[in-house]
């Protein structure tokens, strides 16, 4: 009897938390089917507008643009920055030297500069390099970031260093050590570093903001960010965008979600 | 393996690619070189200029108004409209001009009228005199003191924020009141209004957020007070007999239950749109969420904005937003920008008729209130001819120096409203809040 109150408690905590979970998508899904005036009052059921604020955030914004703009800025950051951490983790885990550890702890320190305080001397330093409203200001600060360094360092751990001094021995250069046996090996820790820099980047906001001047380089987040600065918001239009804006990260964590776990509990394949 | 380094190459090569191609375009390409020769336009060669303003249906429909006229008769001149939300201007601006660098600036941009002191007070010369090139006595006097620094007007002034009180005429009028009644009204009698209709009808007098006290600003500006006194910077909390007297009006409607407790601007705008609220005190720029709700059409009017009985210089006008065109001296086409200004919202009647009857947009430039388009009378309103009144009960809002720090205070008033309401008396809070923005300014 007591097993049977317990589990029936479970299972509606359970509940409880999957809708407290889900309604944020739910809401936002039946907001992009409604007339901003529905919204407001708060209607909870699927409307008839979807097509026409689907139409108006592509007639009325640079939307489609400024998708192409995210998906690339987001790509190619994600791409460098896993090369680069990957290769300077693998290196700080596999190589000894010295200064390895101050080195380390200098790179964590950095961590803790908070982005606010290096948006000015940033901005100065692009802007002599004549990179403002270019994507390389943004894809170069993101292309090696020391979370990513102390997460593949972390994972390197569990990387048998045995094969790689055997395919030392069998006459391996260093580098295709890296990228023939580590790399394969590695496959669920750059899942799971691939979704965390393409999230962070497909989201970012702040600097994006800051470097890009003009309606053809913006990303996804400042034409929405933008709809929402309106006296009167059009809300079906900003649901819709979200919605827009939600499907290639939950696109991305999906496809790979198994790799993700693992990356993140550090396995080696 | 291969495809990866392949997939790299291909992204390499592409950023390379846009790099360059974004450079002849990249309005910073040219901006630090001729930094020090602004203003001198070369002549034969088409000429670019940029805007930055936020809302695609109020303030770019204007820019874009006043593009189609100015390039119909200057058509060597591009105009660029950039839209950025109003925050992120200023956080462009801020991290640009504290970088010491015009780079990628615009050459005219849109600044809200509460914020414009502390660029100007920041970044001295990094804005046009605007002084002789329009007209600043063709403007509402309110809109001209905060953007005036040692007798020169910086901006050209644009919209205003005219307080109006749209009430709900059915829902007043169940309540025994009639039109008559909410003509210049004090909030004292507002109160009194509102008890009456909680009583009788069951609905809310109005919203409020206790993270917004928009409310304070419109009742401080009523009787010509601020936040800070006139020097702009001097703390004007303690002995603001206003902002005490609108305090205690807040703290009435609350503990009267008259007021509905939102927390968000979809929530102020839900208020009216679901008719759970019978009036709407705040800025003209709201006529659009009310209009929003088609169902409401002909139920709705608009008064003056109420005044504080208790003190005597408090009128039944005042103002909430608004906000003013400024020119960058340091970007290349400074001299193009501000005679695109003069020639539009600096003088041109005619463009002021087309976004009043476009997108209802009332502007502060005197003499478009006498056009036509001023006396349409709106449907939704009953047949009001609500632009010419809110035209008339603009000239009347007394002129306040807004200074530099008014969000800054306002966080400390509003933490402070919430001490009223739980208990400590007013006088106090305000002493409180008066030491704690001295501190702040030390």
């Amino acid at each position: 009897m007591t097993r049977t109150i317990k589990r029936l408690f479970s299972y509606l905590f359970l509940i409880i938390a999957s809708f407290i979970s889900v309604f944020p998508f739910y809401w936002m899904i039946v907001g992009a089917t409604n007339q901003s005036v529905d919204i407001t009052k708060g209607k909870l059921t699927f409307g008839l507008a979807f097509y026409d604020n689907l139409k108006n955030v592509f007639t009325t914004t640079n939307i489609a643009q400024s998708i192409v703009n995210s998906l690339f800025i987001s790509i190619v950051t994600t791409l460098l920055a896993i090369l680069i951490s990957s290769a300077a983790g693998y290196g700080f885990e596999i190589f000894s030297s010295k200064a390895r550890k101050k080195l380390f702890h200098f790179l964590l320190l950095s961590m803790m500069i908070p982005f606010a305080a290096l948006m000015v001397p940033l901005y100065r330093l692009f802007s002599r390099l004549n990179l403002i409203n270019n994507y390389l200001a943004i894809i170069i600060p993101a292309a090696a970031t020391a979370f990513l360094i102390f997460f593949f360092r972390q994972n390197t751990k569990s990387f048998p260093k045995e094969i790689a001094q055997a395919a030392r021995v069998d006459g391996l250069s260093e580098w295709k050590i890296f990228f023939r046996i580590y790399m394969p090996m590695m496959k669920s820790t750059y899942a799971a570093a691939g979704i965390i820099t393409f999230m962070n980047v497909w989201n970012s906001y702040l600097w994006p903001l800051i470097v890009l001047q003009t309606s053809d380089k913006m990303t996804l987040p400042l034409i929405i960010g933008n709809l929402n600065s309106s006296y009167t918001p059009d809300y079906g239009m900003i649901m819709i965008a979200i919605v827009i804006a939600t499907i290639p990260t939950a696109l991305v964590f999906f496809i790979m979600q198994k790799s993700f776990v693992d990356g993140m509990l550090g396995s080696v394949k | 393996m291969k495809k990866i380094l392949a997939i790299l190459l291909a992204a390499l090569f592409c950023v390379s690619v846009t790099s360059c191609a974004a450079k002849p375009n990249s309005p910073t390409s040219n901006t630090d070189s001729v930094s020090t020769e602004a203003g001198n336009e070369p002549t034969g060669e088409k000429q670019k200029i940029t805007a930055w303003a936020w809302d695609q249906k109020f303030n770019i429909a204007a820019l874009k108004e006043a593009e189609k006229i100015y390039e119909a008769e200057n058509p060597n001149v591009d105009i660029e409209i950039v839209e950025f939300a109003q925050n992120d201007t200023i956080q462009k601006m801020n991290t640009s001009l504290s970088s010491g660098t015009t780079s990628g600036l615009p050459n005219i941009i849109l600044i809200e009228d509460y914020r414009i002191q502390t660029f100007l007070k920041a970044y001295p010369n990094s804005f046009k005199d605007l002084t002789g090139i329009i007209k600043h006595n063709d403007y509402s006097s309110y809109k001209l003191d905060f953007m005036t620094i040692d007798g020169k007007t910086y901006g050209v002034p644009f919209d205003t924020g005219s307080a109006v009180l749209y009430y709900r005429k059915d829902i007043i009028e169940q309540a025994g009141y009639t039109e008559a009644d909410m003509a210049d009204l004090t909030w004292e009698k507002y109160v009194e209004i509102g008890k009456a209709v909680k009583e009788k009808t069951g609905k809310y007098m109005l919203t409020l957020d206790p993270n917004d006290v928009g409310q304070l600003r419109i009742m401080m500006q009523s009787a010509g007070t601020w936040y800070v006194k006139e020097d702009g910077t001097t703390p004007n909390l303690q002995n603001n007999a206003a902002l005490n007297e609108g305090m205690k009006i807040y703290k009435q409607m609350v503990d009267a239950g008259i007021a509905k407790s939102i927390s968000e601007w979809a929530q102020f705008v839900a208020g009216p749109n679901s008719g759970e609220v019978a009036t709407v005190p705040t800025g003209c720029w709201f006529t659009p969420s009310i209009m929003a709700e088609a169902s409401q059409s002909g139920q709705w009017k608009i008064a003056p904005i109420p005044k504080l009985g208790a003190i005597k210089e408090s009128v039944n006008a005042s103002n909430l937003g608004g906000s003013s065109w400024y020119v960058l001296n340091d970007v290349k086409g400074a001299d193009v920008a501000a005679d695109f200004l003069a020639k539009t919202f600096g003088s041109n009647n005619s463009f002021y008729e087309a976004i009043l009857k476009n997108n209802g947009i009332i502007s502060t430039y005197l003499p478009a209130a006498k056009t036509d388009a001023y006396n349409i009378a709106v449907d939704y309103f009953g047949g009001q001819k609500i632009y010419s009144d809110i035209s008339n009960w603009a000239a009347k809002i007394p002129s306040v120096n807004y200074g530099l720090h008014t969000y800054a205070f306002e966080d400390i008033i509003k933490a402070e409203m919430q001490n009223v309401m739980a208990g400590t008396k007013i006088e106090d809070a305000l002493a409180n809040a008066q030491k704690q923005a001295e501190a702040q300014i030390q």
